[in-house]
């Protein structure tokens, strides 16, 4: 049944493939609160006889033969960085399929014929990828590898008779920060190279100052009910500008002036010089050139000229101005509209503040009130479930997991798998795990966990692996909590700057019904019992001394000999003896 | 870590003035007891004279404690603080590096076919062509060694020069035929020298030179003139004593040799090789790679077949943009034309090395001045070969076109072809079957000279650094290259040679970059006065002075023993 829904679910991405081997878009989408969502898309197809003899056109050539030499079969691989919002902008791009979790993630289905030498390919595949990516992939080793039994479904569509020989294999890096290194080799495997078309406006300085960006890489085999089997590379960025901070001139940032702040003049306390600042959500002109830094050059000319390049989606009221050679085309669903470019050119796109528009109607609206953002934007969708995880716990020792799953829907039921991978210094108590509901009906009622899959932690070894199979009733709310004990490590166990805390994975949720959605979770920082890292020399010079006490008293116990004070010779009386020597001798040289 | 340095002063210091303190203690303590002593004096109250027992059992005391630290303490000391160094075979190391330990000589056995001859006259022409053979030949590890070829009806005894148990495998193959005149010629696709003699010119039986054995003899010594100076350089190159410098390898011919094998890539059973279409815009995008490389490099790759294997892709990148832009690239152009930062060129994953074949579509030529360039030629103008990396060749093409076709391709691809002998290291005269027997020749020499002299810095290295430890795998590795060195050295000069050679090489490069001995850890001295002296000041010193002052008290007792003696015989 899963299998099923995965399957329906996944049909219009399946049959969004076009026939040209190579496409590429970018949606522009208008956020709430001064936000705008970009997402990019590019996708390469190469025949399968190609791949096998290592002829390379579009498809890169780096990645094939990495594919190649691991037997890998279908790759999955997200650079993220930030948060998605999701109370504020809904659900997540790409229903969250081409999400990750903070840091580096990596799921691939490896063809082997046991699990050893699935493990053999893995690293294969971690250590060339991580040289590919300038990524420390390589640190994914043994405790950071997963095999998930629910989460993860294969989307490509692979022969029934290599089916039982696949072997899905999970890692997470979330401590990796993502940066330019990462997005140049990302570039690399266009066939556009970033020169030409959508991925010209695809900049290090701007993608990595958005407060989400989300990049992906998907290769996985598609066979169209007619025509032979393609290998695509699927590649997406999604990123989420705050438009207002992307604006700003390249320069040292100064308070702007108190003429220019936008105040909210209904506070009653409003003065000359007291101001409440107004919301981000008053929409802002902006243009492409601005929020990426530099206009859009030429079109890629090997897609296909009937696919637009460009959409966004903004109702038809609003009007979008472009620059020279760009063409605009109403799509009939009313909420969004695609663009088409000449194939030379800078090209431009304007989307004007509403209050800019012709209507009065949308100037009186916002300038009064707030609640005017559907004529402005076009309303993301509510996701199916909001989670949010965060450490509970006190002291050194004794940790804790909350996580709060809310299924804000009042009619539709959630079922959805929850999957956590952890690192091995947390000891989970699995007998702690505990689901708790709160219904917006008051009635507590039990949270339905319907299976487990619960793989202990081996020390330096692998991490604990959970996968909980749960339902959510509507409208309601479940606390989902476990203890944990904190692992005092080795010496050299610890990373550098130990103090900080370690980076603990994000939890994985996927929706099964009634659709399938995948949601991540944030990071969490769990802090270690950290040594003082001195304490080597600490131990070398207690034990010794120690050591010398028991020996020094020992020895000289038997060593010495005891006689009464008077009989010792003092230090005065040796003195005098000394005196009395040298007397002595001199008379006795005198008398000779 | 800061704060190590003053907790081990107060220990050092705390523990003499520890002693001291027990000692007055005990002092106060027995002031009562032991207050009538027969030895005090009245002024000076010195103590009481000790039982003989007490004394022997303190020297014991003294004895034991350091026979404990002396036959415990320090074996268990050396032994865990001790690093581990597997035995090597030093002095056999470096015999090999110095090249004392095997002589490398290339027999090579060609074969005399004269079937137009009698056996007695063909005897006679082989000895005299040997004889002139070896008064012409420099090269001392090179030898030439004929034999004449069975007839069909008889088995003949080959000639009195060659060993009767060598089984190696003839080389080249002389025929004699008669003819009009002298003449030689090298069959272009079998090693076979065909050589035409006037009737005339058979030596009789008696005579002691003959013109035709010395033709015979200067057309072999010339056909493999090339194999002979590579070699000689070769081994000249390291430091055998055994082999005398040859006079024919003037400073010029060393030079082009030594570039020449800067040129050639490292020996590997297998290479890699990646055809890139690199295009400064978005056409073309498709080219006709796979038909060309079955027709233009395949066949080329079959020869090379017995002495490498080959695996091989292809790739198009549109957008590429070189590191020189001018129209004409000059010679530092050529250098920088690869945009390696964002040229997608990486080396394949697994063992093979990759040579690079780059087919860059532009309108650019090579502007050389042909006096740097020897061989310029047309083809040369688009072209050009990067040292251990591969060839770049610049194809013009109408800029409207989208497809390269096959046809377009052919003499990128024998370009591609003739660099890739070169870059594997093949002698560039002769007919190809001779080439490539002498390409496997020059390999295993090169092989096993360069095990040996990894043998030689192993143990140079091993010898410099006594605190570098030494598992046991390299002891391993290291005997493995010495056990297939010799096996390499007995077969030089056929396949098998070339088999142990590559084993050979492969382990000493294992040996010597062991990780664990790549890995040293730094821990410097002063870390170790560190960690000792916390411990062994304050024990050391009390065990230090007691045994001084045991010596002390033994010494005067025995001046006392003496003193009483003396007075006792007076």
């Amino acid at each position: 049944m899963r299998h099923l829904l995965a399957f329906i679910c996944l049909l219009p991405l399946v049959s969004w493939v076009t026939a040209a081997d190579y496409y590429e878009q970018l949606n522009l989408r208008p956020l709430p609160l001064s936000a705008l969502l970009a997402s990019f898309n590019f996708r390469s197809n190469t025949s399968f006889y190609d791949f096998e003899s290592h002829n390379f056109r579009y498809f890169p050539r780096s990645l094939g033969q990495i594919l190649q030499h691991a037997g890998t079969r279908e790759l999955h691989l997200r650079f993220s960085l930030g948060r998605w919002d999701a109370e504020s902008w809904g659900t997540r791009p790409w229903e969250g399929q081409r999400e990750g979790g903070t840091g580096v993630e990596l799921w691939a289905w490896l063809e082997s014929e046991s699990d050893e030498e699935a493990d053999e390919k893995w690293l294969i595949l971690t250590n060339a990828l991580s040289g590919l990516f300038c990524a420390s992939l390589n640190f994914v080793d043994g405790t950071r590898t997963t095999r998930p039994v629910m989460s993860f479904q294969p989307e490509g569509d692979h022969p029934t008779s290599s089916i039982p020989n696949l072997r899905l294999l999970h890692g997470v890096l979330p401590k990796e920060v993502v940066c330019t290194e990462n997005l140049t080799p990302f570039l690399k495997l266009l066939p556009c190279k970033g020169k030409v078309g959508v991925s010209t406006l695809l900049d290090g300085h701007k993608l990595f100052d958005s407060a989400y960006q989300s990049m992906a890489i998907d290769v996985k085999p598609i066979c169209p009910e007619d025509g032979d089997c393609v290998l695509e590379i699927e590649q997406t960025i999604d990123m989420v500008l705050d438009i207002e901070r992307s604006q700003r001139p390249q320069e040292i940032p100064r308070p702007p002036p108190s003429r220019d702040l936008k105040c909210d003049t209904s506070k009653p306390y409003h003065a000359p010089n007291t101001c409440f600042p107004l919301g981000y959500n008053a929409s802002q002109e902006w243009s492409l050139s601005q929020v990426f830094g530099h206009p859009m050059k030429g079109t890629c000319p090997l897609t296909d000229p009937e696919i637009p390049p460009v959409c966004i989606q903004v109702p038809h009221s609003r009007s979008v101005y472009t620059s020279a050679g760009v063409h605009q085309m109403k799509n009939a669903d009313g909420r969004s509209r695609c663009f088409t470019f000449d194939s030379e050119g800078d090209f431009d796109i304007i989307l004007p503040a509403p209050d800019a528009d012709d209507t009065g109607e949308i100037i009186a609206n916002t300038t009064t009130t707030m609640t005017t953002t559907d004529d402005e934007l076009i309303k993301s969708p509510t996701p199916l479930i909001y989670a949010e995880r965060s450490l509970m716990g006190h002291g050194q020792e004794r940790g804790g997991v909350q996580t709060i799953l809310t299924n804000p829907s009042q009619d539709t039921e959630v079922e959805f798998i929850y999957m956590e991978s952890l690192p091995w210094f947390m000891r989970v108590y699995l007998h702690t795990l505990n689901a708790r509901l709160e219904g917006s009906r008051g009635k507590a009622q039990p949270a339905m966990i319907e299976d487990i899959y619960y793989r202990p932690a081996v020390d330096r070894a692998r991490g604990t692996q959970l996968e909980l199979r749960m339902r959510i009733p509507p409208a309601s709310t479940v606390f989902l909590t476990y203890d944990f004990e904190k692992t005092i490590l080795r010496y050299t166990e610890y990373p550098p700057d130990a103090n900080r805390g370690f980076d603990v994975a994000a939890a994985v949720i996927t929706t099964v019904r009634p659709r399938v959605q995948s949601v991540r979770t944030t990071t969490l920082l769990l802090n270690l019992p950290v040594p003082d890292f001195s304490m080597p020399y600490n131990v070398i010079i207690f034990t010794s001394t120690a050591i010398a006490l028991a020996f020094g008293g020992m020895y000289n116990i038997l060593v010495r000999r005891l006689v009464a004070a008077d009989e010792a010779p003092s230090r005065l009386a040796r003195a005098k003896l000394g005196k009395l020597i040298e007397k002595f001798r001199s008379r006795k040289s005198t008398r000779k | 870590m800061a704060t190590a340095p003053t907790p081990g002063q107060d220990g050092s210091q705390q523990a003499p003035s520890r002693i001291q303190d027990t000692s007055l203690g005990a002092e106060k303590l027995s002031a009562d007891v032991l207050s009538s002593s027969p030895a005090a004096g009245p002024a000076v109250k010195g103590p009481p004279p000790e039982k003989p027992s007490n004394v022997r059992r303190r020297s014991l005391v003294i004895l034991s404690f350091w026979a404990i630290v002396l036959c415990l303490g320090l074996p268990i000391w050396w032994l865990t603080t001790t690093i581990y160094r597997a035995p090597l075979p030093l002095d056999t190391m470096l015999r090999w590096a110095d090249g004392k330990a095997c002589r490398p000589v290339f027999p090579l056995h060609i074969s005399v076919e004269a079937s137009s001859l009698q056996e007695q006259e063909a005897q006679n022409l082989l000895r005299l062509t040997q004889h002139a053979l070896d008064d012409l030949n420099d090269v001392a590890s090179h030898h030439l060694r004929l034999q004449l070829a069975p007839r069909d009806n008889a088995p003949t005894a080959p000639d009195g020069d060659a060993d009767p148990d060598d089984k190696s495998p003839v080389v080249l193959t002389v025929r004699l035929t008669p003819g009009q005149s002298t003449q030689a010629s090298l069959h272009p696709h079998s090693p076979i020298l065909d050589i035409t003699y006037p009737p005339t010119a058979i030596p009789s039986p008696t005579s002691s030179s003959s013109s035709l054995a010395s033709y015979i003899a200067n057309e072999l010594l010339s056909t493999y003139a090339e194999e002979r100076t590579i070699i000689s350089y070769l081994l000249s190159k390291f430091p055998a004593a055994s082999e005398p410098r040859p006079n024919g390898l003037s400073a010029e011919a060393a030079e082009s040799l030594s570039k020449r094998t800067t040129r050639s890539l490292r020996y590997s059973p297998t290479y890699h090789l990646t055809f890139s279409l690199f295009t400064s815009g978005a056409v073309p995008n498709t080219w006709d790679i796979e038909r060309a490389i079955q027709d233009y490099m395949q066949p080329l790759l079959d020869v090379l077949g017995p002495v490498h294997n080959f695996t091989m892709d292809t790739q198009i990148q549109l957008y590429a943009t070189p590191g020189a832009q001018s129209d004409v690239l000059s010679k530092d152009d050529l250098a920088s034309f690869i945009n390696a930062a964002e040229w997608p060129l990486s080396p394949s994953i697994g063992g093979a090395p990759t040579i690079n074949f780059l087919l860059f579509i532009g309108n650019q030529t090579v502007g050389l001045d042909s006096a740097s360039v020897p061989d310029t030629t047309s083809e040369a103008a688009h072209s050009w070969l990067i040292p251990k990396w591969g060839t770049v060749y610049l194809q013009p093409l109408s800029p409207s076109a989208s497809h390269v076709t096959s046809s377009d391709l052919k003499q990128p691809m024998l370009t591609f072809a003739g660099h890739l002998l070169s870059l594997l290291g093949t002698p560039e005269t002769g007919s190809l079957p001779l080439r490539l027997s002498t390409l496997g020749r020059i390999r295993s020499a090169d092989l096993l000279l360069r095990a040996s002299s990894t043998l030689g810095s192993l143990a140079r290295l091993s010898r410099a650094l006594p605190s570098i430890s030494i598992p046991r795998s390299v002891a391993d590795g290291v005997a493995k290259t010495i056990h297939h060195l010799e096996l390499a050295c007995t077969h030089l000069g056929d396949l098998e040679g070339l088999v142990h050679a590559r084993i050979a090489e492969a382990e000493a490069e294992r040996a010597f970059f062991e990780k664990s001995m790549v890995g040293q850890l730094y821990f410097p001295d002063e870390h170790k006065v560190a960690v000792y002296l916390p411990l062994l000041g304050p024990i050391g010193v009390p065990l230090v002075m007691g045994l001084i002052n045991e010596i002390k008290a033994w010494r005067k007792r025995r001046r006392e023993r003496a003193a009483a003696a003396e007075k006792k015989d007076l």
